[in-house]
């Protein structure tokens, strides 16, 4: 066994475990943290492919961005795991049996049988030099220009979706007006009232 | 935009069509006098275009036109189009319906404009039945004109339905009315039992020729001239036979022939322009076209035209004798129309489809005249329609008896009147042909003249002459019907005078129909008649046997209407008349036989059916116990809906699963 | 590296599509309540103005550009003209219902422009890659939809449903595609037809990716046992959004299926063959029998429209060119029905109150004749009864199965038609023969009822002359 191959089992069986993990353990903040190891190890599988840049943006992107905002997420909301778990029993021997079931067709297809080195050849390596940052650019502003920009428009819908959804103007909230509050006349603050003079009884 | 004949021809039908849309659904918006300006417009372009097509086709000689405007659909190789044949016969006939159509609509600017009196008040039906009126008048030139110029079954068929929807309608018009209501039905369900058959034809001429163009089914009937078909087991028959006469049953449906006549004396419940456009000149005459379109089919069998043949004269001296016991003015020439049409039945019989045509046109303007001339009177007589209490209306109505006597004359076929040349030839040809069953018509025709005339006189002399039997207020406002009646009648009695003269050379004895009627060179019995001209025909007219028969007829009606008023009373007493009289007052008893066999028996079989058949058996058995399966399986399935997530989720894997087992393990 | 400049000019409805739906947004900031019709003015305007460019752009023949990820045939033409006309009218249709719930915003217009591009996209899509970002774009501006009325807890439970479980299938969906991916090496769909005619690759991968791929596309259908968001989504969402969701991505998905499995996976027919006929046989079988269980009206359409994708699919399955033909036909015959269907729980709905159960067409006749007649028309039309447009959607179809042998599954499809028509025909029964429950005027506003009233007769019109629309869809296979 080489050692690229040393490697490579040793994160995808952390990559495995961590993600395993990520939908059994009862917290969830340990369930994120899990995620972020499983990012980790995927990041590090990449970079055995010579996809630095892929590997880089993951851990940046995910790790760095979007798992902190997930556990910030997890921590406000108050879960209780208690109720979520307690029907997993009366499922497990159905939803075990499914399981194993779909594992198996599926290790069937996609096992060495058909996708072994003897069908595959192993991808060449690249020279030392080459940039992976510049060919994925490449080929994103080039051949892949139509899906590139679909993906944008993708996240631009949603954002979109995102404050549609979450923007709220209670009705009965209240809050300042600044543009009002400066450009308030005296008139509109003050009234003067005439009235007559009242004897004292 | 005017050159060429596709473009006129979808004019010619689409103005009326265009016409009874804006009347029928805008009626309200644009008024009365709104509505019958654009359905009168509608029908005056297509007259003025129908004119012109037949210039083209007649004096310029354009060669007939065949094409199709919009394939609606292709089926197996069939197509269904819209199309238009425009032939000799075609351009005739569209002159006929658009001009008498043109005439009705005017006359009926008159005759409607008191309609409100006919419904009750605060009728909802009653509301814009005036431009209701209009709008089925053109909606039926349009289905007219569709049945008139189609090149194919189809749209033959379309017209031909379309037709009796309108004619339906009309004949209800008056829905506040029971007797109305019970016409229109009347009408609907015996044209059904025509149709049915009519429409088996169609499906023969389908399944046979498997096509429903004109031309190509023409073309190939040469080829399927000896096929047969087994109708029940040990019995060939001929499917031309077969094609011929079921097409001919829907011809009897429409053209009331007997046994399928008994709706046309009723429908004389509709508005009297209605009876005029519909149930004289045009619609009714529909059968007549229709057999003469199919001359090709027609002549290969002659045991179909032998069935026409004899349908025909029965109805031409059966439907004569009825209309001497009628006091109703309308039902007088509603009978005296059914005989025509028998005439016309008869000539289609013997092969002699252009003297059959003929007289189809000069019958629609004088018949069309006989029928607005009545509508005069029953104007003039505020709504009352029996002759017993009228008399000497000559004195008041100036204009409308001199039209009818026109009319009264055509009718009869006084010589030189249009109905003289078409009705003489007619005669003339059955006297030649040979084909079974010509002595039997030969012997009807003529006896139908006398009694056409003493019909016809009957009426005049009752309406127009003798004592004025009617009341008091009556007689104190009797004045001649105003101008839109009169000018439509002086205009129809024109061509009742002169179109005789003017075609029976060339529409009858020449070659005019030559690329439209196909006649057997031993079937010709026209060219055996072999008159050349209208005035050598009109000089042997006064020596022939109709002539007397007719002026027979004409004193006979004068001795006992005028002269011996009180004859007709006793005649009717005398024992063997008595049961006659009985018997023609009861219309040979087909209406009571068909309430009681038809009616009765098919209510009947109806409560039969639906007790036995259809409570029990299918309802309680089948539907219901089916039903109650299916919403059992319903109910059960529709708890898989639980609405959990994990649920919907969990059958997507499962459903994965199952299509893996099937399709990838396997 | 050499490299096509790919040719703008057929992508020029998208990029109209798009530029307009991002001018939408920015104009809709500086609008009020007032003034908000300038948003469904410019809306309306957006979808004529991609209808003149697609229209303008058509040719009959196929012409691939961006590297072969982007293709216009006759096909994406007509597809893409029906998906704005549909639109359209849903939009025609749904304002005053808008209006009269406070979601008459920008966002609802913005997002069901993104969601015609996503249709757009995939009408138009000859990658894998290109398939999917249409799908994600498409379904995400859906699942924002029906979520769009926040405080509406049965809606909020539709769009969480709707989006887990689409994320689902669109997993599956992606899984199948890199499967295809790894065995075939491209994701063209050219070229991996190309690849499996060779016949160099393993059957039975080749199906394994089918497979997943399939389970996407049957869930974008709406397909038993793929169904089960249908009813619950259908019902939750706000009418004016099931609406939408019901009709233009339905055509948007008989173009997923006939890119995927035609263009890209022909030589594969055998499989998806036996795949599709079981997908339409339980489609249409548990459409029709639970759709007769249900009470409420948009659950019976969610059940039918089941049913009607299995109709779809059995057109898609024949593998020929008039099969193919049949299912455009059906699925845009489809949609119209179902703009007509939904329609008629708008006109009768008003501000407060959802007109969603049986119970509310009770004597409609008598409370409104004119509307009675045009449901009339729909129920029929959906039912197949001639002369309506439903009727011969169904017959080109069962025409096409029977052309290709399977008398048995045309036969099966009959019976659970016959079966459907109840449902269809208790609504009729409903408004004709019941007295009304609710003795409430139906006021719907002129633009509405003359919409409905257009609609309905439509699918009258269209019945009495399909030739048109057929010749139109036999001539988009006709390459």
């Amino acid at each position: 066994m080489s050692f690229e191959q040393i490697v490579f089992y040793f994160f995808s069986a952390i990559l495995l475990l961590s993600a395993l993990a990520v939908i059994t353990v009862r917290n969830p903040v340990h369930a994120a943290l899990f995620l972020v190891l499983a990012f980790f190890t995927t990041a590090a599988l990449w970079l055995l492919l010579e996809a630095e840049f892929l590997a880089i943006t993951l851990v940046l992107v995910y790790v760095g961005a979007v798992m902190v905002l997930f556990l910030f997420v997890v921590m406000m909301l108050d879960i209780n795991t208690s109720t979520l778990k307690e029907r997993l029993g009366s499922y497990l021997p159905v939803g075990g049996l499914v399981a194993v079931l779909a594992i198996a067709v599926m290790a069937a297809a996609v096992g060495r049988d058909h996708f072994g080195l003897e069908q595959y050849a192993a991808p060449e390596r690249l020279a030392a030099d080459a940039s992976n940052t510049r060919m994925i650019g490449e080929q994103l502003y080039t051949v892949y220009l139509y899906p590139f920009e679909l993906a944008a428009v993708i996240l631009l819908v949603a954002i979109i979706a995102a404050i549609a959804l979450t923007l709220r103007t209670r009705p009965g909230s209240r809050y300042q007006n600044i543009d009002k509050q400066v450009k308030v006349k005296r008139d509109e603050r003050l009234r003067v009232v005439k009235m007559d003079s009242e004897e004292r009884k | 935009m005017f050159d060429s004949i596709q473009d006129i021809s979808l004019y010619i039908v689409l103005a009326p069509l265009i016409g009874a849309i804006i009347a029928g659904l805008f009626g309200g918006q644009i008024g009365r006098v709104g509505a019958h300006t654009v359905a009168i417009l509608g029908v005056a372009i297509s007259f003025v275009l129908s004119a012109l097509v037949f210039k083209w086709m007649v004096f310029d000689g354009m060669e007939p036109q065949n094409f199709s405007v919009y394939t609606w659909l292709v089926s197996e190789g069939i197509r269904f189009e819209i199309g238009f044949l425009i032939d000799e016969l075609t351009a005739m006939m569209m002159v006929v319906v658009t001009f008498v159509s043109l005439m009705v609509h005017i006359y009926t600017v008159g005759y409607m404009s008191h309609d409100e009196e006919n419904w009750p008040a605060g009728s909802k039906a009653g509301t814009n039945s005036y431009q209701r009126f209009f709008s089925y008048l053109s909606l039926f030139t349009f289905s007219m004109l569709m049945l008139v110029m189609a090149n194919n079954f189809l749209q033959l068929f379309f017209g031909w339905e379309a037709v009796g929807l309108v004619s339906y309608l009309l004949i209800g018009f008056w829905s506040s009315r029971e007797s109305a209501v019970f016409a229109n039905m009347k009408a609907f369900l015996v044209n059904r039992v025509g149709d049915f058959g009519f429409l088996l034809g169609i499906a023969a001429v389908l399944m046979y020729f498997g096509t429903l163009d004109y031309a190509s089914v023409f073309n190939a009937v040469e080829h399927h001239k000896d096929m047969t078909i087994t109708i029940w087991p040990g019995s060939e028959w001929n499917i031309i036979t077969v094609i011929g006469i079921l097409l001919f049953i829907g011809a009897m449906g429409k053209s009331a022939q007997v046994p399928l006549h008994v709706w046309l004396p009723d429908s004389m419940e509709g508005p009297t322009p209605i009876s005029a456009l519909i149930h004289a000149a045009t619609m009714v005459t529909a059968g007549i076209f229709m057999v003469a379109r199919m001359s090709p089919v027609y002549e290969l069998s002659e045991v179909a035209l032998s069935f026409v043949l004899v349908i025909g004269a029965i109805t031409a001296l059966f439907m004569g004798l009825l209309g001497l016991v009628q006091h109703d003015i309308k039902r007088v020439v509603a009978y005296s129309t059914l005989s025509q049409l028998g005439y016309m039945t008869v000539a289609l019989g013997v092969s002699a489809y252009a003297a059959g045509v003929f007289h189809l046109m000069t019958h629609a303007f004088f018949k069309a005249l006989l029928f607005l001339a009545a509508g005069s009177v029953i104007i003039a007589m505020h709504h009352k329609q029996d002759m017993r209490e009228m008399g000497g209306l000559r004195k008041y109505m100036p204009i409308t008896w001199l039209t009818s006597l026109i009319g009264s004359l055509a009718l009869i076929g006084a010589p030189g009147f249009s109905g003289f040349f078409s009705k003489d030839s007619i005669i003339e040809a059955v006297g030649h042909s040979t084909i079974p069953g010509a002595g039997f018509a030969y012997f009807a025709v003529l006896a139908g003249v006398f009694i056409t005339a003493l019909y016809s006189f009957r009426m005049y002399f009752l309406v127009f002459h003798g004592k004025e039997r009617m009341d008091e207020h009556t007689r104190s406002h009797l004045h001649e019907s105003p101008r839109v009646v009169t000018v439509p009648l002086i205009l129809l009695a024109i061509p009742s005078v002169f179109i005789g003269w003017a075609y029976v050379g060339d529409m009858v004895f020449g070659d005019f129909f030559i690329n439209a009627i196909t006649v057997l060179p031993e079937h010709d019995v026209l060219s055996e008649v072999g008159f050349t001209s209208a005035f050598g025909m009109l000089l042997h007219g006064f020596v022939t046997a109709p002539f007397w028969l007719a002026l027979a007829g004409v004193g006979v009606a004068y001795y006992l209407y005028m002269v011996r008023t009180d004859l007709p009373a006793k005649i009717v007493q005398l024992p063997v008349i008595k049961t006659l009289y009985a018997i023609l007052q009861r219309n040979y008893g087909f209406d009571a036989f068909n309430n009681l066999v038809f009616g009765r028996g098919s209510r009947g079989l109806g409560t039969g059916l639906w007790k036995g058949g259809d409570t029990m058996l299918i309802d309680g058995l089948l539907v219901n116990g089916t039903a109650r399966l299916v919403g059992w399986f319903s109910s059960v399935l529709r708890r898989v809906q639980s609405g959990y997530l994990y649920h919907y989720a969990f059958a997507m894997i499962i459903g994965l699963l199952v299509l893996f087992g099937l399709f990838v393990v396997a | 590296m050499n490299f096509e400049m790919p040719n703008f000019a057929l992508a020029m409805p998208e990029m109209f599509v798009l530029g307009m739906a991002c001018l939408i947004l920015l104009v809709d900031l500086f609008l009020n309540e007032r003034s908000r019709v300038v948003t469904y003015l410019l809306s309306q305007a957006t979808l004529v103005g991609a209808f003149i460019l697609t229209l303008s752009l058509y040719t009959p023949v196929r012409e691939l550009t961006f590297s072969g990820t982007f293709v216009l045939d006759p096909m994406a033409s007509v597809l893409k003209m029906a998906v704005y006309a549909v639109v359209f009218v849903m939009f025609l249709y749904t304002r005053s219902y808008l209006q009269a719930r406070q979601m008459f915003t920008g966002e609802f217009y913005t997002l069901a422009l993104f969601g015609v591009l996503g249709m757009m996209v995939m009408i138009s899509a000859h990658s894998f890659l290109t398939l999917y970002l249409g799908l994600e774009l498409l379904s995400l501006s859906m699942y924002a939809m029906v979520a769009l009325q926040r405080d509406n807890r049965v809606a909020s439970e539709a769009a969480m449903k709707y989006f887990l479980l689409g994320a689902m299938a669109s997993a599956m969906l992606l899984y199948g595609m890199s499967m295809l991916y790894g065995v075939t090496g491209s994701l063209d769909l050219g070229e991996i037809s190309r690849a499996i005619d060779e016949g160099e690759i393993e059957r039975m991968l080749l199906v394994f990716g089918l497979v997943f791929m399939l389970v996407g596309v049957a869930f974008k259908l709406g397909a038993v046992p793929f169904h089960m968001w249908v009813p619950d989504v259908y019902h939750g969402a706000p009418t004016a959004v099931t609406q939408f969701i019901s009709t233009a991505p339905k055509i948007a998905a008989f173009a997923l299926l006939i890119r995927l499995l035609v263009d890209g996976l022909g030589g594969l027919q055998s499989e998806w063959h036996d795949i599709l006929v079981l997908l339409a046989i339980l489609s249409i079988s548990v459409g029709n029998i639970i759709a007769i269980a249900q009470t409420n009206i948009k659950r019976m359409l969610a059940y039918s429209g089941i049913a009607h994708a299995g109709f779809l699919i059995l057109g898609v399955l024949s593998g020929t060119a008039e099969g193919y033909a049949a299912g455009m036909f059906y699925v845009i015959v489809y949609a119209v029905m179902g703009l007509a269907g939904f329609g008629m729980v708008l006109l009768m709905s008003r501000a407060g109150f959802e007109a969603d159960s049986l119970e509310d067409y009770k004597g409609l006749n008598q409370r409104n004749p004119w509307f009675a007649l045009m449901v009339l028309f729909i129920m029929f039309s959906m039912a197949g009864v001639p002369p309506f447009i439903g009727f011969w959607a169904k017959l080109a179809v069962l025409q096409a199965v029977v052309a290709s042998g399977l008398i048995w599954l045309a036969v099966l499809a009959v019976i659970f038609s016959v079966i459907g028509a109840f449902y269809y025909l208790r609504v009729i029964k409903l408004m004709y023969f019941d007295a009304p429950a609710d003795e409430a005027r139906i006021e719907p506003g002129r633009e509405l009822a003359a919409v409905f009233s257009g609609n309905a007769l439509v699918i009258l019109a269209m019945g009495l002359f399909p030739g048109a629309l057929m010749a139109i869809c036999i001539q988009a296979f006709a390459l």
